[in-house]
């Protein structure tokens, strides 16, 4: 694999600049570019309702991507934790005269923020121990178990989360009366978060997890400790979707237990399934579907004809994972896979026979 | 650090590299092994044989800490490692291979073999990439070569050939550096060019390198093992050279269970 040419320096970073433009990569950063520049064009409510609620949800989403691609766990927990860091900031930045319930500390709501994130990310790494020793649907039972757990202590614990809530949770000047920063500050989160975990991937730390992911047995023969691996994996995961929270609770401007609850918790799952449980850029793929089937299947024409209301919604959503499941186990982002490879293998045929072989070691390279 | 070198050393006089005491290991009303004395010194290239269920395997796992014995201790370079978990193992120089192949299987044969060495040396944990990981990856490319993996160090584990796997397999416990390999079966599932080319690994490794091997192949075994070990129903029951347990007629009724499985055998 090292390069043997008389310039290998060039050669290097050639290759590099190729494997840098795969058509994935291409893709996203297409993507990137449109969702900046749709405050140009897009309505307002499309970006700063729509799009916004995309981006928090894909961030959230793409945290539980994040542990069952390269971690082999299916978290149910992420939604809460999300839900921590929003309490923390509704606790913190309420200031104390403000009529509002909670702690109403008052504080300065970039204080907030760190305050938030690092109470999320100690919660996570305690939730993340103890379920660490755990894999499969048992890993799924027990992050569900936190999920039902965190709502009923925020529900219970009355002074932390108001009795209806915590409301009037303003974000910060920078954000405040300006949706649209908030939206391409989301953006640009969004981006971090996802080259930070495709990134991660190839760290010594991210082949580690996948290596855990694959056989954790063989992992602690070689020395590994499989338990430590997988707790700061959950707690980096905690830590983004609590990022997630902290702009979901400026968003809303409020947050309560309900917000917390089983429901919110299934959709971040669906969510994920719907974009592709394997796939990072799934999951904000799937948040814009979820989020676009909540705002837009009312305004079909005929809808009301056939009774789907806004009511309906669940058992529309409920319809589409299921199609999605059966079509396709690996969600939307795999059917675009499965349509990628059928077009690559028609070109193919077109040619006679292709260079196959090539394109494959291209891909593989580390 | 001192104090484990310092057993280590007084251990390395002693010679004994592998040390277990009357090891018995019962799986519910099953015993599984029954009191198993074992010594292995530093160097030696130990087969163990015995019909399936024997409970070589067993064995294996106690000494590589998958499980932990009933009662009994486990001794490794003066160490008493009876208690300690898998984990440890590779610190002392253990390194194992599985019966049932055990890779990574959506990684690379390159990064199967560059994780296998980042386990020992406290890297797991690094978000960057440093220079000791080029090392790593330069011995990984190496150890591919050695087991006949050069042209696939960029394929998927999952989707090289059974052969190959187990190949991979031997190459991830060789590529940590071992100074104790033990190898369950690694002959399985290859042909027989392959099994040949086998012989001659195990036989060119280090002199200082101790291997345990469990293998049916009795070509295999018996080539490249100094000394045989028979078990039969959790206990030892005969021990010698190869040339001995050729001979041994109690090998013969309660292993082979007739001559034809010898003739095979004759180098």
């Amino acid at each position: 694999m090292s390069p043997t040419g008389a310039a290998p320096g060039r050669v290097q970073s050639r290759r590099t600049l190729r494997r840098l433009l795969s058509a994935r990569n291409v893709v996203v950063a297409a993507a990137t570019a449109l969702a900046l520049l749709l405050p140009l064009f897009g309505s307002n409510f499309f970006v700063e309702f729509v799009m916004t609620r995309t981006m928090i949800l894909g961030i959230a989403a793409a945290t539980i991507v994040f542990l069952a691609a390269y971690g082999g766990m299916v978290s149910l927990a992420q939604y809460l934790l999300a839900g921590v860091a929003g309490f923390m900031v509704g606790n913190a930045v309420v200031a104390q005269d403000a009529w509002s319930k909670g702690l109403k500390l008052g504080w300065n709501p970039w204080v907030a923020v760190l305050f938030a994130l690092a109470v999320t990310t100690a919660v996570a790494f305690v939730l993340g121990a103890l379920a660490s020793r755990t894999t499969g649907i048992y890993f799924l039972m027990i992050t569900l178990t936190y999920a039902v757990i965190g709502y009923y202590v925020f529900g219970s614990i009355t002074p932390l989360s108001g009795f209806g809530g915590i409301t009037g949770i303003d974000p910060p000047g920078l954000f405040e009366d300006h949706p649209q920063r908030m939206y391409l500050a989301l953006v640009v989160l969004s981006v971090l978060v996802y080259v930070a975990f495709r990134v991660l991937a190839v760290t010594p730390f991210g082949l580690a997890l996948q290596g855990i992911r694959d056989d954790p047995v063989r992992m602690a023969s070689l020395g590994f400790n499989v338990s430590l691996h997988r707790t700061l994996a959950f707690t980096l995961a905690g830590f983004t979707a609590g990022l997630a929270g902290v702009f979901n609770v400026w968003w809303n401007g409020q947050i309560d237990p309900t917000s917390i609850s089983i429901g919110p918790t299934l959709d971040l799952l669906i969510v994920a399934v719907i974009g592709g449980t394997l796939s990072l850029e799934g999951a904000w793929l799937g948040a814009f579907v979820f989020v676009a089937a909540n705002n837009y299947l009312r305004n079909l024409p005929l809808v009301d004809h056939i009774g789907i209301t806004e009511a309906r919604f669940n058992t529309i959503v409920g319809v589409l994972v299921l199609l999605i499941m059966i079509l396709s186990p690996d969600g939307l982002a795999g059917i675009i896979d499965r349509i990628r490879l059928g077009l690559r293998r028609l070109v193919q045929l077109s040619r006679g026979s292709g260079a196959g072989p090539a394109e494959a070691a291209a891909g593989s390279a580390p | 650090m001192n104090t484990d070198a310092a057993t280590a050393a007084s251990a390395e006089r002693s010679g004994s590299l592998l040390n277990l005491e009357a090891v018995v290991v019962a799986f519910g009303g099953l015993q599984a092994l029954g009191g198993v004395d074992l010594k292995v010194w530093k160097g030696d290239r130990l087969a163990l044989l015995g019909p399936n269920g024997a409970g070589k395997t067993t064995l294996f796992n106690v000494i590589a800490g998958d499980i932990k014995p009933t009662s009994g201790r486990v001794i490794i370079k003066g160490i008493d490692c009876t208690e300690l978990p898998a984990r440890f193992r590779p610190r002392l120089g253990v390194a194992r291979t599985y019966q049932k192949t055990r890779l990574f299987r959506g990684l690379t044969v390159e990064d199967n073999l560059y994780l296998a060495q980042t386990g020992r040396s406290g890297r797991h944990l690094a978000l960057l990439r440093s220079g000791v990981d080029a090392e790593f990856r330069e011995r990984a490319r190496a150890m591919a070569e050695t087991v006949w993996l050069a042209d696939v160090v960029g394929v998927t584990a999952g989707d090289l050939s059974h052969g190959q796997q187990r190949q991979l397999e031997i190459g991830m416990a060789l590529v940590t550096g071992p100074e104790f390999v033990m190898l369950d079966e690694p002959a399985s599932g290859l042909s027989r060019g392959e099994r040949e080319r086998l012989v001659q690994l195990l036989l060119s490794l280090d002199a200082d390198i101790t291997l345990l091997l469990i293998e049916h192949d009795m070509d295999v075994a018996l080539r490249a093992a100094q000394r045989v070990m028979v078990m039969n129903e959790g206990e030892t029951v005969a021990s010698g050279t190869p040339d001995e347990i050729r001979v041994d007629p109690l090998v013969h009724s309660i292993y082979l269970g007739s001559e034809a499985g010898l003739g095979g055998a004759d180098p």
